[in-house]
């Protein structure tokens, strides 16, 4: 690998690294506008000019890639006087609307110009004005005039969604983005454009005024809106969760997460949300209504479990042991579909057809047991079940009007068809609310972090299984989320030397090849 | 911003005792004075005779309007931020056909809490709130009537002060929520 000097720092990065990305291994922050890591280089912004040790003129990091002997330096006074022209060049048409832009807080012009710029104003010209507030998109603003013309967004259209919607146009000082005449953002990626603006000119239409971004904590976690598990910042503040960010992962999602993945958020605090345990029609705290599950689960002849594809390993691992422990003749099952009601949209990019974060995780689960029956084997069982227990997903809804069992028990996060005919309903944790991981459709093990409390009564899925366990006789042995994590990554092969704590120190997932395992091929 | 740096004390002022008893010489001063000639009080006769405090004295809040008569505030939030005492409660929205686009739709300060630092006023950009009504009598019976909202902020004028409690009650539809007006606040004691 190359070794490359930035300001004497010595680093060795593969070669072709981009510039900007080997001075940051060295701990050198390049400002830049126009490169994005996940984008093509333009090389318009010249931000990030930086000198050439032994060469003749200063040159752009972000086009420079990484190569034996390289060595720059971003410390002399030509650089600095470089930085501070550009963002002098910027600001020159740049309008005074910080006190009332979202991107305040986040926005690289203000960030390098207390780092890089701090000049007197020499600006005597009128300034050129542009049009403000245009709808561009279902979710997005577009301002003209606080554009820097870095063409992140022009490229994001071109390269990543292919659709080719935002342009600049017209020369000089009145460059302007823009869309084409009597046009609209189509694509379900257009919170993304919001993201990768580094200024206001482009901002979230569901955010927009709703909080300042510097109140704002982050927790890393993953979006539970389909299998994909693209990686995120649950971005929330005194346990209300605001928005949803993309967060870096080259092997899932890049820098990207869709619209539907983001409007998630709404249902958080939703008023469909299960806020109670409840025992045919009374509300009752959840001990009580474990202990009536426990007595129905061990009262009735024929009872079936079904495994949720939304709840995390933890949970359905903990089920999984429950119920082999102390129902011996109880039937498990998986689901397939998707919920009712969930969002019906999916493309080759990120979005996948299956809108549950887990499924991966239930096959690899049941795989595990052997015994767990199909989809199929359950739509023809389930009209002679007596009880019917259901983690998360919603069976009654997915049966479509079929006839379902003579009780259902549901450990859910939502109100649906499933706790509707349920006589027996505890409250679960939303995934923002709770610790756990997920196992998504490329099977990568990926951890969800809790960022807020829970709503009302609500629990983690595993914390009640293994109470219920409790009840039952013999509990799941799961006391903590990592214990259940560790006893499962002990047992499932797949799953091996995986440990919840480096899993989550990492911030980044660890890959397990789970042998790809068909649900229907392990059970049938 | 550097902060000066605190002054050295003298020797004489560090040995305490010597600044004490100036002290009670000032006070022994106006004492005697106050003996001699009855019509140079220092103190004055609350609440009967009222000071009129200094220009820059800092009182009670007010929000300014533009000239078209809406609130030059734009909720860019920096007062909340910059408060120390957290007392100021800003909900901000969009103004469809304004060009500031966005302007609060409630702005409270809880007077309870605040230490009038006038932070906010330093930091807000657009010269919308300013502590120059000279007003020093924030008071009421209930805590309600001690939060400052946006319609009375906006009528807090220098030196005239409906009190808020009298405001929330003449204006019931603008008082904060839970506001209820006392026996005792409407003049009985
Ligand atoms: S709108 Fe934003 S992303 Fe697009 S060119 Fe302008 S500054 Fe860059
Ligand atoms: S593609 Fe799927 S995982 Fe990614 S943001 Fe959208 S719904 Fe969430
Ligand atoms: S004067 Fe100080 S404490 Fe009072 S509202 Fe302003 S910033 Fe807060
Ligand atoms: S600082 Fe000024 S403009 Fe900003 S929210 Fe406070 S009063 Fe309004
Ligand atoms: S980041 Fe290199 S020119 Fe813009």
């Amino acid at each position: 690998m190359p070794k490359v000097k930035i300001n004497d720092i010595e680093v060795e990065v593969p070669a072709g690294t981009n510039m900007i990305e080997a001075a940051a291994v060295a701990g050198v922050d390049i400002p830049h506008y126009c490169y994005h890591p996940n984008l093509s280089v333009a090389g318009n912004c010249r931000m990030c000019l930086v000198d050439i040790v032994g060469g003749r003129a200063p040159e752009i990091a972000c086009n420079m890639q990484a190569r034996d002997g390289l060595a720059i330096r971003t410390d002399t006074p030509a650089v600095k006087k470089m930085r501070q022209s550009v963002m002098e060049f910027m600001l020159v048409n740049h309008p005074l609307d910080c006190p009332i832009c979202d991107q305040s807080g986040e926005c690289r012009l203000q960030d390098y110009y207390m780092e890089h710029g701090d000049y007197d104003s020499r600006g005597v010209e009128e300034k050129v004005s542009k049009k403000k507030r245009q709808d561009i998109g279902d979710k997005i603003v577009l301002d003209a005039e606080r554009c820097v013309e870095c063409s992140r967004c022009v490229r994001f259209g071109d390269e990543v969604t292919g659709t080719g919607d935002l342009r600049l146009m017209n020369r000089g000082d009145h460059t302007e983005i823009g869309m084409f005449p009597g046009e609209r953002l189509q694509h379900h990626y257009q919170g993304n454009l919001a993201d990768i603006c580094p200024v206001g000119a482009l901002t979230n239409r569901d955010f927009r005024f709703q909080r300042r971004v510097w109140y704002l904590k982050q927790t890393a976690s993953i979006c539970s809106g389909c299998a994909t598990g693209c990686n995120i910042q649950v971005c929330h503040q005194e346990g209300e969760v605001f928005r949803y960010l993309p967060r870096r992962n080259d092997a899932v999602n890049k820098s990207w997460m869709c619209d539907e993945g983001r409007e998630q958020v709404a249902g958080i605090s939703g008023l469909k949300r299960i806020l109670r345990s409840r025992v045919d029609g009374k509300t009752v705290d959840t001990e009580a209504a474990l202990i009536a599950l426990a007595a129905r689960l061990k009262s009735a002849t024929h009872v079936g479990v079904v495994l949720g594809s939304q709840a995390t390993n933890e949970a359905n691992w903990a089920l999984l042991q429950t119920v082999r422990k102390n129902l011996k003749s109880a039937r498990i099952f998986v689901t397939a579909g998707n919920d009712p009601g969930s969002f019906e949209y999916a493309d080759k990019l990120l979005v996948d057809t299956d809108k549950n974060p887990n499924s991966a995780g239930v096959d690899l689960l049941a795989a595990f047991d052997g015994q767990v029956e199909s989809w199929e084997a359950f739509g023809s069982a389930v009209a002679d079940l007596d009880l019917l227990l259901v983690l998360e997903d919603d069976v009654v809804g997915r049966l479509a009007g079929r006839r379902t069992a003579a009780a259902i028990a549901y450990l859910g996060v939502s109100r649906n068809a499933t706790s509707e005919a349920g006589s027996i309903v505890v409250p679960v944790c939303h995934p923002v609310e709770m610790d756990g991981s997920y196992v998504n459709r490329q099977g990568r093990v990926q951890r969800i972090r809790r960022a807020v409390n829970a709503a009302g009564d609500a629990l983690p899925a595993w914390l009640i299984v293994d109470r219920l366990g409790a009840k039952l006789g013999v509990a799941p042995g799961t006391g903590m989320v990592a214990a259940a994590f560790n006893s499962m990554a002990r047992a499932v092969p797949q799953m091996r030397g995986l440990e919840f704590k480096t899993l989550s120190e990492a911030g980044q997932q660890l890959i397990v090849e789970t042998a790809p395992v068909a649900p229907t091929e392990a059970t049938v | 911003m550097a902060m000066p740096a605190a002054r050295k004390m003298t020797s004489l002022e560090s040995i305490y005792l010597v600044e004490l008893f100036k002290g009670l010489a000032l006070t022994m001063g106006h004492v005697v004075k106050n003996l001699f000639d009855q019509n140079r009080f220092v103190t004055i006769e609350y609440p009967d005779v009222r000071k009129t405090m200094a220009e820059r004295y800092r009182g009670a809040h007010r929000l300014l309007l533009r000239p078209d008569g809406k609130v030059k505030c734009v909720a860019c939030m920096c007062c909340p931020t910059i408060c120390p005492a957290k007392c100021i409660t800003i909900i901000a929205g969009e103004a469809p056909d304004d060009p500031a686009e966005k302007f609060p739709v409630e702005f409270d300060i809880d007077m309870l809490r605040c230490i009038f630092c006038g932070f906010c006023v330093e930091a807000c950009p657009k010269d919308a709130i300013r502590m120059d009504t000279r007003i020093y009598e924030v008071n009421a019976y209930t805590r309600q009537a001690l939060i400052h909202n946006k319609t009375y902020m906006v009528n807090l004028m220098d030196g005239i002060k409906p009190p808020a409690e009298e405001f929330y009650r003449l204006n019931p539809e603008s008082a904060p929520a839970g506001f209820v007006s006392s026996p005792s606040a409407s003049g009985a004691p």
